[in-house]
């Protein structure tokens, strides 16, 4: 606890420090502050606040935006070394790294994001920190498990598509075959009484989870009164009437688009 | 075939549509797979989402689960393969274009409605799924305990599954 607390107060320092050296400007700032604030980052998804994390995210990435309009080549280049990162993507043969991870992915998107991290840039240095922040805001905007996203982009950028099919079916591979075991057998399995029980109590304990995402995902998404509008409208016409979802998904996107357009726009300028 | 059909069709469309992470697969298998089809019963229903979050891929895992129940290994197959599929195009072609995407305000708006939306599902599901699953004065305490734990002490969701089947181990 004290620790979280500790690790938090940095996290906050990080980030004033990089807002200090903004007013500074320079050439080689931004590198300096997208160096504190990935760290102040990383401290905050330590200590599982995941809301502040994205709120730095997504500042450092409206920053990175900013300095590309301002200097269009001059960031890429600081940012990664074109040259190692080409030789290191070309001899890039060693996609066990994704099915390690599939096998070891447990704990949701953040600790894949670790993992593959540690693996391509920290210890291999094929892909820059830039490009894994790109992938996140990707996997966050885009439909589908944001592990699977990030997985897909990072095969992606090292070969394409077929680096990207590779990525995929590797890391989705052991959970596959496991899920398919347990399918299998689930009809022997499920009559056992002690199965039963077990399955009962991780039952529940999934119910706190699903309302755990609905709250988490609530606070960081629901801005305003209309977004708790469509929220309880598709809570209602799924609960009720039980429309089809396609319907409900496009009905409210397209709602989205007239609401949000205003205030949207007003962000980029802030 | 006609069944394998549906199954693509469906896990088409739950992977095009589930905006926000994995776990808003569950509203969408919900209405699907349980309420229109009938495929699964609510008991294998739920049993297949906590068989998703107990593996260690992503819980549109659960869709292999389902495929095998409703059609068999090659269901399992086509299941997983379609609703990977839709993310999977989606995330190559944007990683091209991402400057472009990234700043496309209009299709940002229309995901921020989709998400709302989602998440208004996700509650009815939370509710759906916990009629049948707290039963009980333990399968409460559970959930209430599992709520706690993960929204006020962000513990990782493994180690309260781990708990859970815990106490249902011994009890």
């Amino acid at each position: 606890m004290t620790l979280a607390t500790k690790n938090n107060k940095q996290a906050e320092e990080l980030y004033r420090q990089g807002l200090l050296i903004l007013g500074q400007q320079g050439k080689d700032s931004l590198k300096h502050i997208t160096g504190l604030w990935q760290e102040a980052i990383r401290l905050c998804r330590e200590n599982g606040e995941e809301a502040k994390a994205s709120a730095i995210e997504i500042d450092l990435v409206k920053l990175h935006r900013r300095a590309n309009s301002l200097s269009a080549r001059d960031k890429d280049e600081t940012a990664r070394p074109p040259q190692d990162e080409a030789a290191g993507i070309k001899d890039f043969n060693e996609w066990g790294v994704f099915l390690k991870i599939g096998c070891f992915g447990f704990g949701g998107p953040m600790a894949v994001f670790g993992l593959l991290q540690d693996e391509l840039v920290g210890r291999k240095k094929i892909l820059t920190n830039n490009d894994f922040l790109e992938g996140a805001v990707l996997g966050d905007i885009l439909p589908g498990p944001v592990t699977m996203d990030i997985v897909t982009y990072t095969g992606y950028k090292l070969k394409k598509w077929a680096g990207a099919i590779k990525a995929s079916l590797l890391f989705i591979l052991p959970s596959f075959i496991i899920i398919l075991a347990i399918a299998v057998f689930y009809d022997k399995l499920v009559v056992i009484p002690k199965v039963e029980t077990v399955m009962k109590c991780l039952g529940a304990a999934v119910t706190g989870l699903i309302v755990s995402v609905g709250i988490k995902l609530g606070e960081q998404i629901i801005k305003n009164y209309y977004s708790v509008g469509i929220l309880i409208w598709a809570f209602i016409s799924s609960l009720i009437f039980k429309f089809d979802i396609l319907w409900v998904v496009l009905l409210s996107g397209a709602a989205g688009m007239l609401i949000f357009r205003e205030p949207a726009g007003n962000n980029t300028e802030s | 075939m006609l069944t394998l059909l549906q199954l693509a069709w469906v896990f088409l469309k739950i992977g095009t549509l589930c905006f926000g992470g994995g776990m808003v697969i569950v509203p969408l298998v919900e209405n699907e797979v349980v309420l229109k089809y009938g495929w699964l019963t609510q008991r294998e229903f739920i049993d297949a989402i906590t068989l998703g979050q107990i593996t260690p891929g992503p819980v549109v895992i659960s869709a292999t689960f389902i495929g095998y129940r409703v059609a068999g290994f090659m269901g399992a197959l086509v299941s997983t393969l379609c609703v990977i599929m839709p993310s999977f195009t989606m995330v190559c072609l944007a990683t091209e274009g991402i400057k472009k995407f990234k700043e496309n305000k209009t299709l940002q708006n229309f995901f921020q409605g989709a998400r709302a939306a989602i998440i208004g599902m996700i509650f009815e599901v939370g509710l759906y799924i916990g009629k049948s699953s707290i039963v009980n004065f333990k399968t409460g305490m559970i959930a209430a305990v599992a709520l706690i734990c993960l929204l006020k002490y962000k513990l990782n969701p493994m180690w309260v599954l781990l708990g859970a089947g815990v106490i249902g181990i011994i009890s």
